[in-house]
């Protein structure tokens, strides 16, 4: 296998493993409320910039507090879990105030895409005054301890490559053995399956709805967190990006489909990685036209079960 | 506060509030109305800066020659955008249109990234900086009052209309029970298709009126962001009736200018506002039954037959 097609390979996987936990975790929500949370971009963005601080970066010029930093200076490793766990508690503010209220009155579906998305704007915003639009990059440093390159065969691969894919490939792990194989796992598809007839065998369903919101920002935090390492933080709206992106792929893999959201990830990276580098620009289409031409052929998804319509 | 210009980019809104309002009052989620607003966009800055001719206009015109477009070209150019993304629409609608809910929603936010992308990546359409120097039909901003005006009140009235036709009778039918009405004996698609190409009309043509409002035209004109926006539009001014909309795309357009003066702020603001609304007013602003009201309390006090 030549040099750069091994290359392109690995930046598929890697890329693709990011767009896998976006989409997870809007599949976690899907399939037990049957909504779309549309703040998942800017908690993606969170988790970037909550790595960067907790790393003891300092706040730029046009920020709230310019040349500010946060007291600490962590390693990556322990920086990189702590803001995905504090993008997990913010995604359960966004659950109790953008969601709650509505399911409580069982509204219309349809005002928690607009709640949701207003959440959103409010914490890219809040994110904007207090880091400023600028972008950021993560000190040369951050992964010292490591070489930039490792030499596998005759290709040199970047050692943030094979991280990323390190770490969404054990996020996934771990995800799919608790569904599979622990009780809360099992309560929360239980859940996903039929809310009702879950409650009435003792599950506490709204703890679960919390459960699934917490693990969503937990995976949108790493995911923004890992992109901010191996690229930048590109402003308070990067995860915006992510987050559409992460849109198309659940689609792709059909709404609440587990297995189904991490093939998608990994197709839509690997269709993106072999993008030839003259059209580049037309990158960010592909996901959405792969998605729209499946849609057309396949209206539930590549891998998602036919709806049978109830009368 | 809210001076000329402001007040034409509310009535924009209140035509964009309406488009995404068409399909959605026969049950349609679809958010495509930005991938309209910015091909009809496109379409009027292309043909006014390079093709002037073609819509009567006359060669050699550039942007800092005031008034110099006449309007009669403004005219030809929003139906040609609305011909244009109507075509489009009738094209992409019958496959499109067999999606369902959330699924409709998301192939359309597709379809308004593959536009912006195109736009951004196109080579005739100035790329990020976009098209610039379009050239003006009015001295200044209040001009543009008369046509976007014109447009809204024909909008307008061909809704109210639509409330007791067939067509729109068949559409409130869908909202309610799309299987039901098939079993009616209405060609659902067909309702549905013409909804959709009507939003696409209005979009396009509100797109080919902006461009010459704000005299540049860029990819971001048409975006995501634009989309839940827009929606956000309709879900708080109400999607009961045709008025909700308006009332939400003019009160949502001019709200982050007049949040102007809080500075960074804003925005956040402007967040809280979509957060909130649907949780405080989930009906939206303006209702049928507010109408009601308010038609009743004319009756009684001033309004003598």
């Amino acid at each position: 296998m030549s040099d750069a097609l091994l290359q392109s390979l690995l930046n598929g996987i890697a890329s693709g493993g990011v767009y896998a936990l976006v989409a997870l975790g809007y599949t976690l929500i899907f399939s037990v409320l049957g909504v779309i949370n549309f703040a998942q971009g800017a908690l993606f963005s969170l988790g970037g910039y909550l790595t960067y601080l907790l790393m003891g970066g300092r706040i730029g010029v046009n920020g709230a507090l310019p040349g500010g930093m946060l007291p600490v200076a962590m390693p990556f490793w322990l920086a990189l879990p702590l803001a995905a766990v504090l993008s997990g508690l913010v995604a359960l503010v966004v659950e109790r105030i953008a969601f709650a209220p509505l399911r409580r009155r069982q509204a219309e579906p349809l005002l928690s895409l607009i709640t949701s998305l207003g959440a959103g704007v409010v914490l890219v915003n809040l994110l904007q005054i207090l880091m400023g639009a600028e972008g950021y990059a993560f000190p040369a440093s951050a992964l010292a301890s490591l070489p930039v390159s490792l030499a596998i065969g005759a290709a040199r691969i970047r050692t943030l490559q094979l991280l990323l894919l390190l770490v969404c490939a054990l996020a996934v792990l771990a995800l799919t053995l608790w569904l599979d194989h622990s009780r809360s796992g099992r309560a929360l598809r239980a859940v996903a399956e039929d809310a009702t007839t879950a409650r009435l065998l003792g599950i506490n369903s709204d703890r679960m709805v919390r459960l699934a919101f917490w693990i969503s920002g937990v995976l949108a935090g790493l995911g923004g967190g890992l992109i901010g390492v191996s690229v930048s933080l590109a402003g308070p709206y990067f995860g915006m990006a992510f987050g559409l992106k992460g849109l198309a792929v659940l689609v792709l893999g059909g709404l609440g489909s587990v297995p189904g959201a991490i093939a998608g990830g990994l197709l839509m990276g690997l269709v993106e990685a072999f993008v030839p580098s003259a059209l580049s620009g037309w990158r960010d289409a592909v996901a959405f036209a792969i998605l729209f031409v499946v849609l057309l052929l396949r209206p539930d998804g590549l891998l998602g079960r036919r709806a049978v319509e109830k009368v | 506060m809210i001076d000329h210009a402001l007040l034409v980019q509310m009535l924009l809104g209140a035509l964009l509030g309406l488009s995404v309002y068409l399909p959605l009052a026969a049950g349609q989620l679809s958010l495509a109305t930005p991938a309209f607003y910015a091909i009809g966009g496109t379409l009027a800055a292309l043909v006014s800066t390079r093709f002037p001719q073609l819509v009567g206009a006359g060669t050699g015109l550039n942007g800092a020659d005031a008034a110099a477009f006449p309007l009669h070209a403004l005219l030809l150019e929003m139906l040609l955008a609305g011909l244009l993304c109507g075509g489009l629409a009738l094209a992409l609608g019958r496959p499109v249109l067999r999606l369902r809910g959330i699924y409709l929603a998301i192939a359309t936010i597709a379809l308004v990234e593959i536009v912006r992308v195109a736009i951004l990546n196109l080579p005739f359409t100035g790329g990020a900086v976009g098209i610039f120097g379009i050239p003006q039909v009015f001295a200044t901003a209040s001009g543009y009052l008369l046509p976007a005006l014109g447009l809204l009140l024909l909008a307008g009235w061909g809704l109210q209309h639509l409330e007791t036709r067939p067509l729109g009778l068949a559409m409130a039918a869908i909202r309610d029970d799309e299987l039901a009405a098939r079993c009616l004996g209405i060609h659902t698609l067909r309702v549905k298709l013409t909804a959709f190409v009507l939003s696409a009309v209005l979009a396009g043509s509100t797109g080919a009126l902006a461009a010459h409002v704000f005299n540049t035209w860029n990819a971001r004109q048409g975006s995501f962001d634009a989309s839940v926006t827009t929606l956000a539009f309709v879900i708080l001014g109400g999607s009961r009736t045709w008025l909700g909309p308006v009332f939400g795309g003019l009160l949502l357009t001019a709200l982050p200018e007049l949040l102007r003066p809080v500075g960074d702020a804003r925005l956040v603001l402007f967040g809280l506002v979509i957060l909130l609304g649907p949780l405080l007013v989930p009906q939206g602003l303006i209702t049928p039954a507010l109408l009601e009201r308010i038609g009743r309390w004319r009756w009684s006090t001033g309004g003598k037959p």
